[in-house]
């Protein structure tokens, strides 16, 4: 007999059974999402690109982001109108797809096209997983669960880089990293297929602006296409930039002209008068193209100029990724303790900018010195930059969902992200394109010698690498030159218009 | 008795015109289409191709695929080197007896005849004498298989056997010991072949290679052009 009572009790008992397994899925998705930055080099050696070409990396990274960029803003409105658990089982499955079709990739083309789709199942998961655990735990109960799955999606993505760089060095290879989804994905979805099959979910009618989204994602599809340099010995952008450029402009301003009139949009842009608003989402996407920049270009130096295979540059990347979560903390506790958002973000992009100017001074020797015990120099100041970009996150965080209020902070939560991707994915591919049009500039009349009849070919081969090794370094200290001026541009920004914390209600 | 249906009449109408095709004009022998082919495949004004090798490759053996366009003996190809597990991009343009390349950084240099030995003399490739169209003659044990689709054209796979110093001629670094498999993919209205394909253990006594070639937009007039130095 079923008594009228079991659903609500099955619901209960189930409650952080759902949230693990859920969670554990947002785990495994945030995990790839900067997996790749230490295991691109045996990723295009193995669909048989030179290591000379590392333009053909970038949309290994711009893919992802892009595909992440267009499913997470309908997510959330998806998750309402088929239940939560049905979107999310279905997006996980959408991303072990694309693990799979990473992992057996004979072409760059089905890479890219693997790592798009393990974007946009991803990228789904955040909002659904948010809006699930939202409807398990009463209003009261929520912020710690909310914060809790947040926690873990940072988490993950900090663990990426390090996971990608233990598992491609090993014996198994790269392709054991998105292998690995596949069990991984199936079991939790097997986990859940009672909650699946059951027709317990609540599902509601909801509108969902399937054209203010598809304008958003032509917008930025054609933007990563004009910004991306296929051939950066000719030029620092695409091929089609002069006309894929304004029509993307014209995708987003068709986006902001529909949202204004749309009945329910997917963001409000009316906000972007409130420069508390405006200003935060811009700091945040300077923030996060600074990231990015870090977390791309210093595993790739490692591996160029150091010569550290991909555990040795993950573990070098790991003394960047360890001061995020610290200062993420301390930036949270400072604003608090300050009572200034504006000056606890400013003073994060600040120390960010710092390190980004430290690390732009870094030479081939810049490893070695020890400062204390085993502790160098460049720890510190690999350290010192994830500190700043963590220190910056609470502030700008709690200055834009303050702006956008209590009735718009699930939307105001996922806009956060959808900046920071955006700062990620336009900040990447014009650095990367200015980064590797700069080095063939600079080599341009750099001839290597030849072997044959050439009795001090051993001699001039010698110089001849440290002259590349040289462009290299320069080509590296522009780029984190013009990513620390972009954060102290943010540093201004956030100082300009972030509003002072709201007093307490109760007072 | 029951009238036949019109859509019997028609699917026996089909059936008859099938069977009328299958028994229409029976492809050239093996030998036929390889000796047509090679005539073709040697005459033509240019084309581009694709060579890529997998399978074992030994420390010697630096040249891992090609692409590019020919009117041998003139070619502009680039070419991708393995060197100590990397894999790096290097072009090369061969043009009126000069060899030019352009490597990891800088413009174009001139080769001399003794560098490109060292290196990778892509003419031999396609030349008149030693090279793969002049091979597919001195393919001996030819059998034709059923056609198949390859990048989207129908051709008839002819299987035959390579001896080792003809298959040596083509690539200098590949061993002269023994015989290679060698599978052609041939058009047989057009005589163009669109694939051809070496196995074997090409690079060491006891581990397999195999080396395929990709054709396309035969008879293309390709005119290669010195490049600038510097």
């Amino acid at each position: 007999m079923i008594t009228p009572f079991r659903s609500a009790r099955l619901r209960s008992v189930n409650r952080p059974a759902l949230l693990a397994l859920t969670g554990a899925g947002l785990f495994l998705a945030s995990l790839d999402a900067y997996v790749v930055v230490t295991a691109l080099l045996p990723m295009l050696t193995s669909v048989h690109i030179a290591v000379n070409r590392p333009e053909q990396a970038t949309p290994i990274i711009t893919g992802f982001l892009l595909g992440y960029l267009a499913v997470m803003p309908i997510a959330g409105g998806l998750s309402d109108r088929f239940g939560r658990i049905r979107i999310f089982a279905a997006c996980l499955a959408l991303f072990a797809f694309g693990s799979f079709l990473t992992a057996s990739a004979p072409s760059l083309s089905q890479l890219v096209t693997g790592r798009l789709l393990q974007g946009a199942g991803g990228g789904a998961l955040v909002p659904a997983v948010l809006a699930l655990a939202a409807d398990l735990y009463p209003a009261g109960d929520r912020s710690p669960v909310l914060g809790a799955v947040s926690a873990l999606q940072e988490i993950g993505s900090v663990l990426g880089p390090l996971w990608g760089g233990l598992v491609t060095a090993s014996s198994f290879g790269w392709t054991w990293i998105f292998w690995l989804n596949i069990p991984a994905a199936a079991a939790i979805i097997w986990a859940l297929w009672p909650e699946i099959r059951s027709r317990r979910e609540e599902r509601r009618p909801t509108h969902l602006d399937w054209i203010g989204a598809l304008l958003a994602t032509a917008g930025l599809a054609l933007l990563t296409l004009a910004l991306y340099a296929a051939n950066p010995e000719e030029s620092p952008v695409g091929a089609g930039f002069i006309w894929q450029a304004p029509l993307a402009i014209v995708f987003l301003a068709l986006f902001v002209w529909y949202e204004r009139r749309a009945a329910q949009p997917l963001i409000n842009v009316s906000r972007f008068r409130d420069s508390s608003f405006s200003g935060s989402a811009l700091t945040n996407a300077i923030a996060g193209a600074g990231l990015m920049v870090a977390l791309v270009y210093i595993p790739v130096l490692a591996n160029a100029v150091f010569s550290m295979n991909a555990s040795g540059s993950a573990l070098l990347l790991v003394r960047l990724m360890l001061g995020i979560p610290i200062g993420a903390l301390l930036g949270g506790w400072l604003a608090h303790r300050l009572r200034s958002y504006r000056f606890v973000a400013a003073l994060g992009l600040v120390l960010a900018a710092v390190g980004f100017f430290m690390l732009s001074g870094w030479n081939e020797g810049s490893l070695k010195p020890h400062l204390i015990g085993p502790l160098t120099l460049a720890d510190g100041e690999l350290f010192l930059t994830g500190l700043g970009l963590g220190i910056e996150i609470a502030p700008v965080s709690a200055a834009l969902l303050d702006a956008v209020g209590e009735a718009e902070r699930g939307a105001g939560a996922s806009f956060l992200i959808v900046m920071r991707l955006v700062g990620m994915l336009v900040g990447f591919s014009l650095v990367a394109g200015f980064g590797l049009w700069e080095f063939h500039r600079a080599t341009a009349h750099l001839l290597p010698p030849l072997p044959g009849l050439n009795p001090n070919f051993a001699a001039q081969f010698a110089i001849y690498t440290l002259k590349v090794k040289q462009a290299i370094f320069d080509e590296y200290h522009l780029i984190f030159r013009a990513t620390a001026i972009a954060l102290l541009v943010g540093a201004a920004v956030a100082a300009a218009t972030l509003r002072p914390l709201a007093r307490p209600r109760w007072r | 008795m029951r009238a036949a249906s019109p859509l019997r009449v028609v699917a026996a109408g089909l059936a008859l015109v099938m069977a009328l095709a299958a028994c229409g004009p029976q492809p050239p022998d093996a030998a036929t289409l390889l000796k047509q082919s090679s005539q073709r495949m040697l005459g033509l004004k240019g084309f581009h191709f694709q060579m890529q090798i997998t399978g074992f490759t030994g420390p010697a053996e630096p040249v891992q695929s090609a692409q590019g366009d020919a009117h041998p003996p003139d070619l502009h190809a680039k070419v991708n080197l393995k060197e100590g597990g990397i894999l790096l991009e290097v072009e090369v343009i061969f043009n009126a007896d000069k060899i030019y390349l352009k490597s990891f950084t800088g413009g174009w240099q001139q080769l001399t005849a003794a560098q490109v030995a060292e290196f990778f003399d892509a003419r031999l490739l396609f030349d008149p004498q030693a090279g793969l169209f002049a091979a597919m003659r001195d393919t001996t044990a030819p059998y034709r298989g059923n056609s198949e689709k390859v990048n989207g054209h129908d051709a008839y796979p002819v299987d035959g056997v390579l001896q080792g110093p003809r298959v040596n001629q083509l690539l200098p670094l590949i061993r002269e010991q023994g015989a290679y498999h060698a599978t052609y993919w041939i058009e047989s209205s057009s005589s163009n072949l669109w694939r051809a394909r070496v196995s074997g253990n090409l690079f060491d006594a006891s581990q397999p290679a195999t080396i395929v070639f990709d054709f396309s937009n035969h008879d293309h007039p390709v005119s290669v052009s010195p490049p600038p130095l510097g």
